[in-house]
């Protein structure tokens, strides 16, 4: 093989720090799950750590990149580097789309006796075989609580009898938040696919106001999203109210740290593209950034049909 | 069948995004007039379906999973 072929880089301290500055983050977050003191403060430290690791390593490859050290072999390993990480990304909300699609279709109707399964109402004091918490009783009915939804969960400890209950608050519309967070998202889609067009034909001025507001967007989605958050926690949607609210919050949670990655990553790519990193021949990074955003756009609009709709 | 029409967009939108990946893996010339098609198709059938969407739920064709929760505090006891 011809030098051309492979890179060797230098040794580097950036792995270590790397290993300490994790290391240090989830002992400090066990041992402030067990209540320790000092847990808060390690974890900190060690997500500092972690962060200052990035900064330094994530530099040290942009700047070798920069001088002209990486050659095709190299452009290929990036490429494909990128393309398993979010070969990871899919299984990883493939699992939970999965989890949605079991849940809802599968276990919670078994659980109501659905199929060949036998009515389970005794499987917990007032258990109710419902999706949704719907909950939802006519005036002058009689009733016993207005239930939660899904599998074992709490309930409020109502006597059986007597009891009318007023129409529950409609918490999660979705013509409202969730179809203006989509409108959003998919608006970021769309600058920055004219951001990445600029950049193709070159215009720098014009990549940087298309990122700018694609980063704009994105930020907004998040503030709407922990705004949506905290009207459904306030009216009773909790990661702890059953099957439904748990994968609601894990869908939709994992969902948000993917979109501040993802700002963070095109604030990033933002710097670069004003520091001239890229060309409209040579722009992995901003590639791999983008088809990142274009995957976190598609997921959301998958659960905004599959959550609210279908 | 609307739902049959989603689902068939959304595979549509996951192909259109698979393509786009093979093209970013490529690289090269090519490979980015590939991935950067495949990105405009994938934002043009995303915007497409949000519209549909949209649409066929207030023409009532679909309907949403409304979500509801608690009654406002605790219900008052009614004479009967």
């Amino acid at each position: 093989m011809s030098e051309q072929e492979y890179y060797i880089p230098d040794g580097t301290y950036w792995p270590i720090i790397g290993s300490i500055g994790l290391t240090t983050l989830f002992v400090g977050f066990a041992n402030q799950m067990h209540g320790a003191e000092w847990g808060g403060s390690v974890m900190v430290l060690g997500f500092a750590i972690t962060v200052f690791m990035m900064f330094g390593w994530f530099g040290l490859v942009v700047n070798e990149s920069n001088n002209g050290i990486y050659n095709k072999q190299v452009d290929r390993s990036f490429r494909w580097g990128m393309s398993w990480f979010i070969f990871s990304e899919v299984m990883f909300f493939a699992a939970f789309f999965g989890a949605l699609f079991y849940a809802r279709q599968l276990s919670v109707p078994w659980l109501g006796g659905a199929d060949n399964n036998i009515f389970t109402p005794d499987l917990w004091n007032a258990f109710s075989a419902s999706w949704h918490q719907m909950a939802f009783m006519a005036p002058g009915s009689v009733t016993d609580t207005v239930l939660q939804s899904g599998t074992v969960m709490s309930f409020p400890a109502v006597p059986a009898t007597g009891i009318e209950t007023a129409t529950p608050a409609m918490v999660v519309d979705p013509w409202g938040l969730p179809a203006l967070n989509t409108a959003l998202l998919l608006a970021s889609g769309v600058t920055l696919t004219f951001a990445h067009h600029a950049l193709r034909a070159g215009h720098r001025n014009q990549i940087v106001g298309w990122l700018v507001a694609t980063i704009a967007l994105g930020v907004a989605f998040l503030g709407f999203q922990i705004l949506e958050y905290g009207h459904a926690y306030h009216d009773g949607l909790k990661l702890t109210s059953g099957i439904y609210g748990s994968t609601f919050y894990m869908l939709t949670g994992f969902h948000g740290f993917h979109v501040t990655v993802g700002v963070i990553m095109l604030t990033v790519i933002l710097y670069r593209v004003q520091k001239g990193h890229f060309n409209a021949d040579n722009h992995f990074g901003f590639e791999g950034v983008a088809w990142y955003w274009h995957f976190v756009d598609v997921v959301w609009l998958g659960l905004f049909i599959f959550v609210y709709w279908l | 069948m609307t739902e049959v029409v989603i689902v068939l967009i959304i595979i549509a939108i996951l192909v259109a995004l698979g393509f786009g990946l093979i093209g970013m893996v490529k690289g090269g010339k090519a490979g980015s007039d590939k991935m950067f098609k495949s990105l405009v198709l994938r934002v043009s059938l995303s915007v497409f379906l949000f519209l549909l969407v949209l649409f066929a739920g207030y023409m009532g064709w679909i309907e949403p999973n409304v979500v509801m929760f608690d009654a406002p505090v605790a219900p008052a006891p009614v004479q009967k």
